[in-house]
């Protein structure tokens, strides 16, 4: 034990240009006792640990370019008692707020919400893990891993080296949402680009809090540690055997799931018991154990509950259908609440004998129980499942199809069970149909969950037409391969990877990274997101996944039967699909473009978020897609890697998340870049165009996804390349040449010679002349234009 | 509620501010009055009859067409000229009193709306309503869009069709 003075921010006082041109730091830390184990940073950037207002000044470069985009979903504020308050016409609310700051309020409310879920499962993971394995066991995440923690260097400052490290970053964060919490309170801030800009730090720490969570449950629970050969699992529906107890986990917290595989080991019941999950929490059981099976993404919550064939269902944190227990009662299912996040009313029985609470179970004594220890989880939820399945045979068996059809012949054709669907989706015709026999539209429904099975239909039946359930079970008797695989979640980008990677990425010759992540309730059904990495694989990109588009990838077969993760490698590489995990595992996504800046470009990390945010912003050629609809988390996830300058394409219901982030290609003067090596500002292009875009169909996604690829670090060769798909893509999905492609040709040698004289017509249309190219593109420091040059 | 006027989704309902429904000939007189109107057509009419007739509308009225989505394909292969937007570009650029329109002629009156995903539709109405009140907007659809100044109701195919034909005229 040594006594250490610890590292602290440099006092905001000091931070004129004067201690910073002299790099001067003076700061009087805290005296505490600890174990002698974070690495101090060779050199400490401006930033470290930044208050709300400390990266200010990089937001505004941000909004300047790409202009906040409104898109009110409701036109009034109802948040206080002044209220509500309608902000129409430029009426301004009670408070004096206007519609600009109501949206970018909620926005960062939305964010608020988002980095809170993760990050309180992040605090909740954490403290777990320490709990059982100690805080100095060490963040070892194996030889090819040296930037462990690349969001956490950044921001915070430090290198953490154990797990009791990440509680000075999860500190950290939580401090920094309270603030930015309470700035959504009537009377705070009144200015929307500084809601975005505080918004923009929910995100920031949203992204923080995820790395937090994954690392810690990475090294503590041994999963796959950035291995590019992570075992295929089983996926779908189809691969529950069904003659088995099932034990069902919903959510996004592994420790439950992990207390119920560890129980089954310790036992010998692993081959007596199926264990499986929706959404993250059983990517991260099947990171934890291969065993477990993949039920699929949120989109297939309903369907498996109202199948029956679960016996147990536990849920532990976030996107858990809030009736789950009104569902699982439709069908005799015992349901096992776990986490203070959801308690569902059940008795805390944390504490209470084993025998008696299975008992309790078993007998329908209570209607649930809130079990707060994994460990505990885990025997409960094997043993009431042993108990019951036998019982429960009957509930799994598939029902008659006479029956669906009695039922169809009940429908009055009102037609609200269409009006009140997300996408208005045939809900109505397919019930029209079952009445005379044909299940087919159900059948297409069911099919690529082109359906989501939200629900909303079913409630507005004027018959109450358990629609829900018909639909799975005619899904159930006609759709009978419902088993595919997925690669488990391989965790975190190999530095040895970015080394290989980094060069052709920055340069342009690997034509991007496209990142699929979110959540899967999509417009058209699960192929969407499938095709679109199909697409990119096929075209050199690097095409990461996680979450639920990471399922929704593997349920996707090419005409030989075969997935996407069977047919490419889950390499960070050229044609590589690489699932990197949970939700919390998208922390990768953003950590491998800062270790791009890093490892390939040698740019420090410690304190330094705007120099590696500006860098891959104009080189890394990066672009995230959220396909379907859905949380803030989400949104959370969006506006923190938009912060890092990555781009996103979301789906068409992303337009509700009321605020996207678009340049203008006719404001020239938004897209100057300070060559940062001759020090002089040039003309730069709209690249990457957008920052937040909703775009209505895959076919505009595809093509956008491609454009914002481009980045103006790319050479001459790179930019061909990426044209080239532009182009191509372009024709494709819309049958021309692309109106705008001169403005991505600074000089001849940019043209993709497959389309040279085309796009040489083009430019002489256009009265197109050549331009320098950037060496170092940046759009920080631009000192030409403060000496007024 | 007259079922007509409800908001084909209804959970798009925003607040107290609602679009007056109008009849083939109320939008007729809202196409004569306009100065610099534009029409947007998004891809859930690509290749149909409904595209060809907003089309016809279009031409009629002397519009010039700005195709969301995907939908520039299907227009530009049934030899209609159309300018290419993602949906959101277009309402950026829309509610931008400085903007110069489609054709460098000035920002645009009256915008039309056609074919572009309900909900998404919405909001970039929505977007218009609060952010644009130099223009007013007119959707054609055969659902009622309470965002819009101005809005069909909500329809059936037939009625539909003969309101759009109505306006072709």
């Amino acid at each position: 034990m040594v006594i250490t003075v610890a590292h602290r921010p440099k006092p905001k006082e000091f931070k004129d240009d004067f201690w910073k041109s002299k790099n001067i730091n003076i700061s009087i830390g805290d005296i505490v006792e600890t174990e002698q184990r974070e690495e101090a940073p060779e050199s400490m950037g401006p930033t470290p640990k930044p208050n709300v207002t400390d990266l200010r000044s990089w937001d505004m470069k941000l909004l300047k370019r790409y202009e906040p985009f409104y898109a009110p979903f409701c036109d009034m504020c109802c948040l206080c008692t002044y209220g509500k308050c309608d902000l129409t016409g430029g009426k301004k609310g009670a408070c004096g707020i206007d519609i600009e700051a109501q949206q970018a309020r909620t926005v960062l409310l939305a964010c608020c919400i988002g980095a809170a879920a993760h990050s309180a499962h992040a605090r909740h993971l954490l403290e777990y893990l320490i709990e059982k394995k100690g805080a100095d066991f060490p963040l070892d995440l194996g030889m090819d891993i040296d930037i462990e923690a690349p969001i956490i260097r950044t921001v915070i400052g430090k290198v953490p080296k154990a797990l009791g490290d990440l509680r000075e970053a999860m500190d950290y964060m939580e401090e920094q949402n309270l603030h930015l919490l309470s700035s959504c309170h009537t009377g705070q801030e009144g200015s929307s680009v500084d809601f975005e800009s505080k918004a923009f730090q929910a995100g920031l720490m949203d992204n923080l809090g995820m790395e937090i969570g994954d690392i810690a449950q990475i090294v503590a629970l041994n999963l796959p540690k950035g291995d590019p050969d992570a075992p295929l699992v089983e996926l779908g529906m189809g691969s529950i055997d069904r003659d088995k107890p099932v034990v069902l986990c919903i959510g996004h917290n592994v420790s439950p799931g992990a207390g119920i595989i560890d129980y089954l080991e310790d036992q010998d019941l692993e081959d007596d018991v199926e264990v499986c999950g929706i959404c993250c929490a059983a990517l991260d059981i099947t990171r934890y154990n291969k065993n477990a099976k993949v039920v699929g993404p949120i989109s297939k919550q309903l369907k498996f509950v109202r199948s029956g064939v679960a016996d147990v269902i536990v849920v532990d944190e976030q996107c858990v259908r809030t009736d789950i227990l009104e569902e699982a009662k439709k069908n005799k299912a015992a349901v096992i609440a776990t986490t203070d996040k959801i308690c569902l009313g059940f008795p805390d029985m944390t504490e209470e004998d084993s025998d008696k609470i299975v008992k309790q179970l078993v007998n329908d004594e209570v209607e649930g129980v809130l079990i707060l220890d994994p460990d505990k989880v885990g025997e409960i939820a094997t043993r009431v499942a042993m108990q019951i399945a036998k019982d429960r045979e009957a509930l799994k068996l598939l029902p008659d199809l006479d029956e669906i059809q009695e039922m169809a012949k009940e429908c009055t054709e009102c037609g609200w069970c269409q009006r009140v669907c997300p996408n208005s989706q045939p809900m109505m015709d397919a019930v029209i149909g079952a009445a005379e026999g044909d299940f087919s539209e159900f059948q297409r429904l069911y099919e690529n969950d082109v359906c989501y099975t939200c629900g909303r239909c079913e409630q507005e039946c004027e018959r109450d037409l358990p629609l829900m359930s018909m639909l799975t079970k005619v899904g159930e008797h006609y759709v009978k391969d419902e088993r595919y695989n997925i690669r488990a979640g391989r965790g975190p980008v190999q530095d040895v990877e970015i080394r290989r990677v980094g060069a052709p990425l920055v340069l342009g010759e690997i034509p991007g990274v496209v990142a699929f992540v979110g959540c899967t309730n999509y417009p058209e059904g699960g192929e969407d997101v499938a095709k679109m990495a199909e697409e990119f694989l096929e075209r050199n990109y690097i095409v990461i996944a996680s979450g639920c588009g990471a399922m929704t990838i593997g349920e996707y077969r090419d005409e030989e039967g075969r997935t996407l993760y069977e047919r490419y490698s889950g390499d960070f590489d050229a044609k590589g699909l690489v699932n990197v995990g949970s939700c919390v595992s998208n922390s990768h996504i953003a950590g491998a473009c800062i270790k791009i800046a890093n490892i390939f470009a040698k740019k420090p990390l410690e304190g330094n978020f705007e120099e590696i945010a500006d860098y891959i912003l104009n080189r890394v050629g990066a672009c995230g897609v959220a396909w379907g609809a859905y949380s803030q988390k989400a949104a959370a996830i969006a506006t923190g890697v938009n912060r890092w300058g990555i781009p996103v394409v979301l789906g068409p219901h992303g337009s509700k998340y009321r605020r996207l982030f678009l340049g203008r290609t006719d404001k020239q003067e938004t897209w100057d870049l300070n060559d940062l090596r001759t020090g002089k500002v040039i003309e730069g292009e709209p690249a990457p165009e957008h920052l937040l875009y909703a775009a209505e169909n895959r076919e505009e996604a595809t093509v956008i996804i491609a454009k914002l690829c481009l980045r103006p670090s790319d050479t001459s060769k790179g930019r061909q390349i990426k044209l080239n798909h532009y182009i191509d893509l372009h024709k494709k999905y819309f049958g021309t040449l692309p109106e705008d492609v001169y403005k991505f040709v600074r000089v001849e040698k940019d043209i993709p010679i497959t389309h040279k004289k085309e796009v040489m017509d083009m430019l002489e249309e256009k009265g197109w002349e050549p331009r320098a190219l950037p060496q170092e593109p940046s759009t920080m420091n631009f000192r030409e234009k403060a000496e007024g040059k | 509620m007259n079922e007509r006027v409800i908001p084909w989704q209804p959970t798009v309902i925003a607040g107290p501010k609602q679009a007056l429904l109008v009849t083939p000939e109320t939008a007729q007189m809202m196409l004569q009055k306009a100065k610099r109107p534009l029409m947007i057509i998004g891809p859930l009419i690509n290749s149909s009859p409904v595209q060809a007739l907003a089309t016809k509308i279009a031409e009629r009225w002397n519009i010039p067409i700005v195709s969301t989505g995907d939908a520039f394909k299907s227009l530009n292969e049934a030899g209609i000229s159309s300018q290419s937007y993602g949906v959101v570009e277009i309402i950026n650029l829309l509610k931008d009193p400085d903007w110069k329109g489609v054709n460098n002629e000035g920002q645009h009156d009256l915008v039309v709306f056609i074919g572009v995903i309900y909900y998404m539709g919405s909001q970039g109405l929505s977007t218009l309503k609060h952010f644009a009140p130099h223009l007013k907007t007119l959707t054609l659809c055969k659902f009622f869009h309470s965002n819009a100044d101005a809005s069909f109701p909500n329809m059936k195919d037939e009625e539909w069709i003969k309101y759009l034909e109505k306006l072709a005229e």
